[in-house]
């Protein structure tokens, strides 16, 4: 054990060059371990920009062995760390301020796979479309599908418990993760679940999934795999307003019909689209489109595209388009999938939201929404998972104008305001992490924020993994003073700063 | 009784260091599990639906609700909730959640961990708890839903859950195959079924005990629920005519099917790979022990087996243990024996407790800190 720094000094002053970094090295390797702020530049974000942290250090194990020696000195040093896969995360969650960064980017072996059985266990690091891609020979798909496939990792879906289009039929990371060996921030490992799907005992598994690193980390996942559908047919149907698309995005849910996805674009995010690398060739003067996928078998798609479509013309759809082959259906949801990126074209900075609503207050909230938009002069562009009232409301501005950013966040914080109002919840898909904090005592009493804190508290009694993030650490009430001082000590902080882009509470009137 | 009432039962509970046993209806799930407590707290007059916006295919309802009352109100707007837990219709959603029961149609719909949005409970403190939401996504905050599901109540008592529902199938059709023949030949119907891209709500094979106990003949039988729009199920009956002589059966089997616990003394669930059931599951169905009800979902990968409805004594307790165990030797290796139900006096000898883990210590002794909640349920 080191000495307890003085509390009157900054914390690991000399971190960077500490023995820590030496012995970091000592396991991994000292190409593996980065500790000069230059280097460092490229972890202080993640996927969503606007927030920035500077990590004292990053350490990036590459084998299961590695991984457990890293966190293990981290224990015995006292000292707070964040794990990190991609980075591709959109809520802040994967952020370290002034502690260290344990990428596990390398650790991407497929372990095993049971074609029969339908299941695989890979590693942390393995990237989601690589997984898809391992499997897809033999018939079969790992279903979350988020956006940022082709660079999130499955240890990254399994601590955000990732969504994505195709988890309105599939269900999300949740529904698909069987067992997991956990590497708890003490340095013990434990295993999660069964791989053989049910066991007596508590949930631990369903517990940790969605626990955005703030429990540990995992070195290894068990996922269910799924079969292809016999039939995957894509439509569009594009409108001359937004409340007629949303009036037909409730009336398919009511309806029963679960389609594999169903996703919503408005006027704005479409044109940036078309006007993008990522042009999908959807109709640049609608207001609005709907990207319907149904799949199953044969027969029973027929008839449900029959209705789908009959659905979207007596709701006003302009046309409805059926993708004729797979490589149109790829370029219909390739616009999809990349407009977040193809935002990058309108401002430096982009502001994402993820809030979900009850599916029948989809027409009025966007409603809202709009109206929210024009007070305070934004253009917010809406593309989102309609089919479960999963919103992203996004506005791309730049932080660099105070006036502007001011602007964007009211807006933004009003427009949350007007979710958590109709029932719904401030996260979807994209975690809590630092963005979401603010909001979470508006959706949970003070009671429940604690349970969650106290369940935090048995993964990692000392809150050193992602520290600082999803419940307020004033919502815990058994903040235990003594590892509390430990934590501020290592970590040279008292309480989170107050964040550049930290939306502001949504006040009480 | 109203979320008030139970927190100031379980506040007065701690106080005075009385445990509380936590009861549904007690009609159901009398699992005869050792818990030490004289008071029984019982949600049974805490029903009802909460809110209910059939185009949000969302339900939130008090705990005490029967899932029969659930299926009448759902029924009203051609919607249900997939979820048919062995046992009565009677029992509550409550108790469902609490166990984690599920029936026939998991392999389609999931277990109840994948069908439940949110809830509330009182932790064994008396403080109010919500976990997750009303919509059907949501990944704010940790998953304290996940964590009381298949708790057993020891972590809190659960007041009211909200549920993912589906639009009620416009045809819902129910088939026999006879499995005759060798040995042999039952598994190669077995296989050809299962490995058909045939995508059935629910398929049970039925060892020959159980399928007399539910009016099916002598013979063991496949069970096979197909729904969805007309088209749909119409193409499968086709298909499953190409591989099997299908035989229509009224829907109602299914009750049956899941009252077979009913008289059980003891129901032994083993749990397995899907491929290995596949191999095992005829020779498991051939070896017929008189008495001894056999279900098996291949394609959850799991098997049921009910002791002592047929009135046998208590001994057929042991047998079956002895037969799950001979599973677990002959070919399923790889696999998991839960007790479901027991004889009281097997309980201790047999079953281990499943929370002796420091992680699941630490959460009991976090969420029932006077450890007054179903103390001994979980063998703890």
């Amino acid at each position: 054990m080191t000495q307890p720094t003085p509390a009157s000094t900054p914390a690991h002053p000399s971190l960077a060059q500490s023995p820590v970094a030496e012995r970091l090295a000592e396991i991994v390797g000292a190409r593996h371990v980065l500790n000069r702020p230059s280097e460092l530049l490229v972890y202080n974000s993640d996927g969503l920009p606007g927030y920035r942290r500077q990590p004292k250090l990053a350490v990036f194990p590459g084998t299961r062995e590695e991984t457990i020696a890293v966190v293990r000195l981290l224990a015995d040093e006292g000292l707070p760390f964040v794990p990190r896969g991609a980075g591709t995360g959109l809520s802040g969650g994967a952020l370290a301020d002034d502690i260290v960064v344990v990428g596990l980017h390398r650790l991407k072996k497929i372990i095993s796979l049971d074609i029969e059985n339908r299941r695989a266990t890979v590693e942390p690091g393995v990237v989601n479309l690589r997984l898809n891609k391992f499997v897809a020979p033999h018939g079969l798909l790992y279903a979350p599908d988020p956006s940022s496939e082709a660079a999130c990792t499955i240890g990254g879906n399994v601590a955000e418990n990732a969504g994505g289009p195709h988890c309105l039929k599939y269900g999300v990371t949740l529904n698909h993760v069987l067992a997991m060996t956990v590497l708890l921030p003490s340095g013990d490992v434990v295993e999660l679940g069964s791989k053989l799907g049910e066991r007596d005992g508590y949930d631990l598994r369903g517990a940790f999934i969605g626990s955005e690193g703030c429990f540990g980390l995992a070195l290894d996942i068990t996922v269910k795999l799924t079969p292809r559908p016999q039939t995957v047919r894509t439509l569009l149907a594009d409108f001359m307003s937004v409340d007629a698309a949303a009036h037909v995005t409730s009336a398919i849910i009511a309806s029963g019909i679960v389609p594999a996805a169903l996703e919503f674009m408005d006027g704005p995010t479409i044109r940036v689209v078309e006007d993008s690398i990522y042009a999908a060739g959807y109709p640049r003067d609608a207001e609005a489109i709907l990207l319907i996928e149904l799949d199953g078998l044969e027969a029973g798609v027929s008839a449900d595209l029959e209705a789908v479509r009959r659905i979207c013309l007596d709701g006003g759809a302009r046309n409805v388009k059926v993708a004729r082959d797979d490589a149109e259906r790829m370029k219909l949801w390739q616009g999809r999938k990349k407009a977040f990126g193809a935002m990058g074209r309108l401002a430096p900075h982009l502001i994402v939201q993820d809030a979900v609503i009850p599916r029948t207050r989809l027409p009025e909230i966007l409603d809202t929404i709009h109206r929210i938009s024009e007070k305070y002069g934004v253009v917010v562009c809406n593309v989102f998972h309609a089919g479960d009232g999963n919103l992203h409301p996004n506005i791309a501005y730049s932080a660099d104008d105070p006036a502007e950013s001011e602007r964007v966040h009211k807006a933004m914080t009003e427009i949350m305001q007007a979710c958590i109002d109709a029932g719904g919840s401030i996260t979807g898909e994209h975690g809590v992490g630092l963005d979401k904090m603010g909001y979470m005592e508006s959706i949970f009493s003070e009671s429940s924020l604690n349970a969650m804190c106290e369940l935090r508290g048995v993964f990692d009694p000392e809150r050193r993994s992602n520290p600082g993030k999803v419940v307020p650490i004033h919502a815990c009430k058994e903040w235990n003073a003594v590892s509390g001082d430990r934590l501020r000590m290592a970590a040279g902080v008292s309480e989170p700063r107050p964040l550049e882009a930290d939306p502001p509470r949504p006040s009480a009137q | 009784m109203r979320t008030e009432a139970v927190v100031s039962a379980i506040k007065e509970s701690a106080a005075t260091h009385a445990p509380l046993r936590v009861a549904g209806r007690s009609t159901w799930l009398d699992a005869g599990r050792p818990v030490r407590a004289d008071k029984t707290l019982s949600l049974h007059d805490d029903s009802g639906v909460v809110s209910y916006v059939p185009g949000d295919l969302t339900l939130t309802v008090r705990a005490g609700t029967s899932l029969s009352e659930i299926e009448r109100v759902t029924g009203e707007h051609d919607q249900w909730l997939p979820l048919d837990p062995y046992g009565s219709g009677e029992g509550t959603i409550g108790a469902t959640i609490a166990t984690a029961s599920a029936g026939p149609l998991a392999s389609s719909f999931g277990l109840p961990r994948d069908l439940l949005l949110g809830l509330e409970f009182v932790n064994g403190r008396g403080d109010v708890v919500r976990g997750g939401g009303k919509v059907v996504k949501n990944v704010a905050g940790f998953d304290l839903s996940r964590l009381l599901t298949g708790a057993w109540g020891t972590l809190g008592v659960i007041t009211e859950v909200t549920l993912r529902l589906y639009a009620a199938p416009a045809v819902d059709r129910t088939f026999a195959v006879v499995l005759d023949g060798s040995e042999r030949e039952m598994a190669s119907l077995i296989r050809g079924i299962i490995t058909s891209p045939l995508a059935p709500y629910a398929l049970l094979l039925l060892n020959s005990s159980a399928a007399r106990a539910v009016g099916l003949g002598e013979q063991p039988v496949c069970l096979i629920r197909f729904g969805g729009n007309d088209p749909v199920v119409r193409a499968q009956i086709n298909g499953l005519s190409q591989i099997a002589r299908p035989e229509e059966t009224e829907t109602a089997v299914w009750v049956r099917v899941r009252q077979l616990d009913g008289n059980a003394h003891t129901t032994i669930r083993v749990v397995s790979l899907p491929q290995r059931f596949l191999a095992a599951s005829a020779r498991i169905l051939s070896e017929d022990v008189p008495g001894i009800h056999t279900c098996i979902d291949p394609r959850r990968g799991v098997l049921r087996l009910n002791v002592g409805a047929e009135g046998e004594d208590g001994d057929g307790g042991i047998s079956a243990i002895g037969a799950s165990q001979d599973l677990h030797k002959n070919g399923a290796d790889a696999s998991d024996v839960i007790f479901e139900k027991l004889p009281a006096e097997v309980w201790r000898e047999v079953s281990p407790s499943v929370v002796s883990d420091d992680l699941s210590r630490g959460i009991k002794r976090a969420f029932d800190p006077h450890h007054i909640l179903n103390p001994g349920i979980l063998g703890d």
